[in-house]
């Protein structure tokens, strides 16, 4: 056992209908421990998860605190609905904390135990504040009402490793580490500023300790900055009853009808059990959504040497439950076991590789040009066990290829590095650069936004051309679709709160595609509505998968499929079950829409948070260069003539890249014109004080930081 | 391995069996808490009971339901977390919960509900497969 | 002239619920057509013709990340 440094015991709180009605604070400085009361208000206007997160963030920051200031929070927490296992997707843990990539409140979402056992433990929320030089492990153990900080010496680095011996540490038998949860980072988050956390849980059958990640914002490099080496919970005793649901048999009748549903239907619409999120590989190379070589283009012919079949066939167990929470039906965590290492500190191991996700066969795969599925998995297996966020990396590195292919920084400047595109080993390479703090690694590690500066500054390169092609808003970079040609989905990453992330909406069929939402009303309505629902998933603990990867059969009759109404519904009724409340779908949204408002506020209090934060880079909205209007030249032209009443043919290239950029640029600002309407904001991008009031959200602390701004 | 066969010739209908099974385990004479249900159609009687087939067994979200040396698929009831996936789950519509159980249940192929029939249309049959 | 999802298209003598998947590409497996308003069963796609003048919807059920 590890030493102990400082110990404290509690009374685990009852859960009452989804909430412990307690929340824990830590301060790593002096190790104290406080125990806070989760107020009926925080309950009522921000539900928990990301709501309690912010809320808590927000007391311990000021407008001048930055992500290694010691004030700075690490908060958690599950929400209310989090933990129950009748329904499939309910055990996400909300993160939130002053990011370091872009200085405002970061928010992410991690599957894995810790969040459901830590509110079993008695904590509706997790505050991390202070920093020590002193490395810890936190232990919070919710059978016994113990807190420990102990010694973190001696333990490894890499998640892979830390967990594993951490979970065999602290549970009490071999059969106890499946109630045993880590949150680690790894040796990487120590030298760049996207380090990531993984979210633990242990897998019975593979006996291996499995991974989820909390990944976007620079989260494991905040907890590393502090001197949390790790965090563990253990709790054992989880039933269907242990949130202590208001209405059981309403859990118990639509949790079986779901697990019903993806018995049946999977197969045929979206096989999540078999590959999980990367089943769209293909589908987005058809579609021109493929980000390829830094989103110049939308896919590549060797796209199908990723595909969904090869990594089912050659390398993703299946038949196996593969749930990141208990009752998970659609089961998408899917793992490539007896994976052998070729490069790094681990060559020649056999590792299980949790993954590959969607995000990770496009971004270290296609994005950089590299159509391995070997390499993406060592990629993959890498950034996870560092404590990498592989989406900051991926597209900081696409970012970097494509420098270097025009001629914006030289292999010299790289020390050495051919981080061409397709170059596998050069990318591994960086990564073990950045692990060991050597190199090019912390330098890549810093992300697009500090290298642009950096490159036009040290290096001589165009500062326009990198503005153009760093696939980064509010600092963060992108996330990994090529959404050029959809007008609603280059709001949907830049119009958010957080930065670029496709969690607040993915149109891009609904746009593109379906044509459903022609006007600038219409795409306004689209980046109102899915936003505010998809919020609400970080309010309650919920995983937004299952509520469209799958639909009921008869969803196609409905008047709005793509809201896919029956698991609004679904909802709408656990909430009810769980809380014993009775909200309907529309308080549903205006819950979400409190704490989307807070958080939008909360940006400005930081500094940003305007209209000014949040334009695109000019690679979201249209062709930059000339290879990539060549490659659309049909598609543009018509354009023209269409959109423009012009004659491509009267043109040059350069004067219809022009003319193209001017239109879609203009285009951009009367969208966000017509969003930030529709979201009840001032044409600067600021909550108006009757729109706050009108949401029940019209708190002194909000109107006092908009006031400046009205 | 273990099974129970039910002979719809033979069957009058009269439940027995359901009062025997939820009884034996759930210390009360109720249908819903019955792992073999009777089913009435038009007079011809069909019985929903486990195959052990085992289709659940690699589903289950707890790793808590396994195959016993009899080949019975059963559940552990300190694994298991009332997920309920195995219910939705089985083909067969033969996984059963009740509300006032923490675990879902199943058709262990005991013999009670054997004895209990009046009728002599149930049956364990022992195969040597599995 | 026919439209599909409100953009106009040429029109094919013949042509089927599936030649027009197959002219857009369109090979997402978790699609909705109606023509003019009524749904296709995926089953008849090879059968069902599309006439000229004919209002198409092919309702991409992704709404994705």
């Amino acid at each position: 056992m590890r030493q102990i440094l400082k110990e404290y015991t509690y009374t685990p709180a009852t859960i009452q209908r989804g909430y412990s009605g307690k929340s824990l604070y830590l301060n790593v400085s002096d190790l104290r421990m406080e125990e806070k009361v989760v107020t009926e208000f925080m309950k009522e206007k921000f539900i928990g998860g990301k709501g309690f997160d912010l809320w808590y963030l927000w007391q311990a920051v000021t407008p001048e605190t930055r992500w290694d200031s010691p004030e700075n929070e690490i908060v958690m927490s599950v929400g209310p609905l989090g933990g129950i296992t009748q329904y499939s997707g309910t055990g996400k843990t909300l993160v939130c904390a002053i990011s370091p990539m872009t200085g405002i409140p970061i928010d992410s979402n991690a599957g894995g135990y810790f969040g459901p056992l830590l509110k079993f433990s008695g904590w509706d929320a997790l505050e991390l504040q202070g920093k020590t030089e002193k490395e810890l492990v936190i232990f919070i153990d919710g059978n016994k009402g113990l807190i420990q900080f102990c010694d973190a010496e001696g333990l490894p680095e890499d998640s892979h490793l830390l967990a594993e011996e951490l979970t065999r540490n602290y549970a009490e038998s071999e059969e106890d580490q499946v109630n045993v949860s880590v949150v680690s980072s790894g040796s990487a988050a120590r030298n760049i500023l996207y380090g990531m956390l993984n979210f633990s849980f242990y897998d019975p059958r593979r006996k291996v300790v499995r991974f989820k990640q909390a990944a976007r914002g620079g989260l494991g490099t905040i907890m590393l900055d502090k001197g949390i080496k790790a965090l563990v919970v253990r709790y054992k005793g989880i039933k269907g009853n242990t949130n202590n649901p208001a209405d059981v048999a309403t859990l118990n009748r639509i949790g079986v009808k779901y697990h019903k549903e993806m018995h049946d239907l999977d197969e045929k619409q979206n096989g999540m059990r078999k590959i999980g999120t990367a089943n769209t590989i293909l589908v987005m190379n058809q579609y021109d959504l493929l980000p390829t070589r830094n989103f110049q283009t939308g896919g590549d012919p060797a796209a199908v040497n990723i595909s969904p079949k090869v990594f089912i066939e050659q390398y993703l167990t299946q038949g196996i439950h593969d749930g990141c929470w208990y009752g998970c039906t659609m089961s998408c965590a899917k793992t490539a076991d007896h994976f052998r290492l070729l490069t790094g500190p681990y060559a020649g191991a056999c590792v299980t590789v949790d993954g590959p996700e969607y995000e990770c066969v496009a971004g270290l795969g296609s994005n950089l040009g590299i159509f391995d599925p070997r390499a993406i998995l060592e990629e993959n297996f890498y950034c996870d066990t560092y404590g990498v966020d592989l989406i900051s990396f991926a597209t900081t590195v696409a970012f970097i290829m494509e420098c270097y292919q025009r001629g914006q920084i030289s292999r010299e400047q790289m020390g050495g590095l051919d981080l061409a595109f397709g170059n596998s080993d050069a990318v591994l390479e960086l990564l073990h650069q950045m692990a060991r703090g050597e190199g090019f690694g912390p330098i890549a590690g810093l992300g697009i936004r500090r290298l642009k500066k950096l490159f036009a500054e040290q290096f001589g390169s165009d500062p326009a051309l990198l503005q153009d092609i760093g696939m980064e808003n509010k600092g963060l970079e992108y996330s990994e679709y090529c959404h050029k040609e959809s007008l609603a989905q280059q709001g949907g990453f830049a119009l958010t709160n957080k930065g670029p992330q496709h969690d607040e909406a993915w149109l891009i069929f609904m746009d593109m595609v379906n044509n459903q939402i022609p006007t600038f009303e219409d795409k306004a309505y689209a980046l109102y509505y899915y936003p505010m629902f998809r919020t609400w998933f970080g309010l309650c603990g919920l995983c937004k998968l299952p509520w469209n990867d799958i639909v009921p059969a008869d969803n196609y009759k409905t008047e709005t499929p793509a809201k896919v109404p029956e698991h609004v519904q679904n909802y709408v009724d656990i909430f009810n079950a769980v809380t014993g409340k009775s909200i309907d779908k529309e308080e549903l949204i205006l819950q979400s829409e409190r704490v989307y408002q807070f958080q939008r506020v909360f940006n400005i209090r930081m500094g940003k948070g305007l209209r000014e934060h949040d334009y695109a880079p000019y690679r979201s909205l249209g062709p930059v260069s000339s290879e990539e209007y060549l490659s659309r030249q049909e598609l543009y032209d018509r354009q023209l003539r269409e959109k423009q009443g012009l004659d491509p043919a009267a043109m040059s290239l350069d004067e219809k890249i022009a003319t193209t950029r001017a239109y879609r640029e203009q285009q951009f600002e009367l969208l966000m014109d017509a969003v930030y309407k529709r979201r009840g904001w001032t044409e600067n991008g600021v909550p108006k004080p009757e729109h706050l009031r009108e949401i029940g959200m019209d708190l002194p602390m909000l109107l006092e930081v908009i006031e400046p701004h009205l | 391995m273990k099974i129970l066969v039910h002979k719809q010739e033979l069957c009058t209908g009269c439940r027995a069996c359901e009062v025997a099974c939820s009884t034996a385990y759930f210390k009360t004479p109720d249908r819903n808490k019955s792992a073999i249900r009777i089913i009435n159609n038009d007079n011809s009687f069909h019985a929903r009971k486990c195959t052990q087939c085992g289709e659940c067994i690699d589903m289950c979200t707890a790793h808590a339901i396994y195959r016993d040396k009899n080949g019975v698929v059963r559940i552990d009831k300190k694994l298991c977390v009332g997920c309920l996936g195995c219910v939705g789950y089985c083909s067969e519509l033969v996984m059963f919960y009740d509300d006032d159980l923490t675990e879902p249940f199943k058709c262990i192929a005991c013999n009670i509900c054997v004895k209990a029939c009046p009728e002599n249309a149930l049956e364990v049959l022992v195969s040597k497969a599995g | 002239m026919i439209t599909v999802n409100t953009r106009e298209q040429a029109y094919q003598a013949g042509m089927t619920v599936r030649d027009l998947l197959d002219r857009n590409q369109f090979t997402f497996r978790h699609i909705i057509v109606r023509v003019n308003g009524e749904y296709v069963p995926e089953e008849q796609y090879d059968k069902a013709p599309v006439r000229d003048g004919d209002d198409v919807l092919v309702l991409h059920l992704m709404a994705g990340g």
